[in-house]
């Protein structure tokens, strides 16, 4: 699930998947982050988030209702009005490992072809990290290094059970 | 420290199987089983022959390791540049990221699945 991170009126909160976006009356002037991205941009400029906010002309004169308030549990403070928010942790996190080396490995070596799963799944990892689900690409991470495993291990038993057949 | 053990571990076994396929020709040695796809279902697997395949690489004959396993001309080098990603994994993750894009990831499935079908097809 994809998290975001809101700016709402100088207030930082999140992480909030999309459900949760909706329930917040989001305005135009909300800025929004998410993995993958470089930097903080207005929610205007989100296409997967079109249509959960409000239009707002002057978002500063916009103050009276603040529905971020019943998010983060905290009272409003007045903030500087350009936000200048530091970024989630989730920016700097590196890919997690695509255990491409493996797969390849195994897909060459290793007879039954499981390998390939993993070069599946190894998309998989790149693919969600490229779209910002970093808990996601670590999931698919996971899975495929299973998926090798189970490829090299079976390759390796193979080898004495075929042994044992052949006689040698 | 512990970086160097790995690097020094790896560059040993990768001597050892290096001497055992150069030294043993899988074809005859009892050594080297037949894959276990082709045993079970009677189709090669995508890496059906690569052991001939490095045997005649390191013996020298380029002819032969291309008619055993095709893929591995492809496959190797792509290796090697993965492992090389490996290395920059947390130094230049976008370098990392690069090397390990979508497109690249798919090009490299799509081609082992189409050498599997081909390879059973032509009986390459």
């Amino acid at each position: 699930m994809m998290q975001y991170w809101i700016n709402h009126h100088g207030v930082q909160s999140g992480p909030h998947d999309l459900e949760a976006l909706k329930q917040m009356g989001l305005t135009s002037a909300t800025h929004v982050w998410r993995a993958g991205m470089s930097d903080w941009v207005k929610i205007t400029q989100m296409p997967e988030l079109q249509g959960i906010f409000t239009v707002v002309e002057q978002p500063a004169t916009a103050a009276a209702p603040q529905p971020s308030e019943a998010v983060t549990g905290q009272p409003i403070q007045p903030q500087p009005a350009r936000p200048q928010p530091a970024m989630p942790q989730a920016a700097a996190e590196p890919c997690p490992p695509t255990n491409m080396v493996w797969a390849i490995l195994a897909t060459i070596l290793c007879c039954l072809p499981l390998g390939i799963v993993g070069i599946y799944y190894a998309n998989q990892v790149s693919k969600l990290y490229q779209a910002g689900d970093v808990e996601g690409a670590k999931s698919a991470s996971e899975t495929g290094a299973w998926w090798c495993i189970a490829a090299i291990t079976i390759g390796v038993i193979w080898r004495p059970i075929m042994m044992s057949f052949t006689g040698a | 420290m512990r970086r160097t053990l790995v690097v020094l571990l790896a560059i040993a076994v990768i001597l050892v199987f290096g001497v055992i396929y150069y030294a043993l020709d899988p074809t005859s040695s009892p050594l080297f089983p037949q894959c276990g796809l082709l045993t079970l279902t009677g189709y090669k697997c995508p890496g059906c022959g690569s052991q001939r395949a490095i045997h005649a690489l390191l013996n020298g004959d380029v002819v032969a390791a291309f008619k055993h396993n095709a893929m591995l001309f492809i496959a190797a080098p792509w290796l090697l540049l993965c492992l090389y990603a490996e290395t920059q994994r947390k130094r230049n993750p976008r370098r990392y990221a690069q090397l390990h894009s979508s497109t690249l990831i798919w090009f490299f499935l799509a081609m082992v699945l189409i050498w599997w079908l081909l390879r059973n097809i032509f009986n390459w």
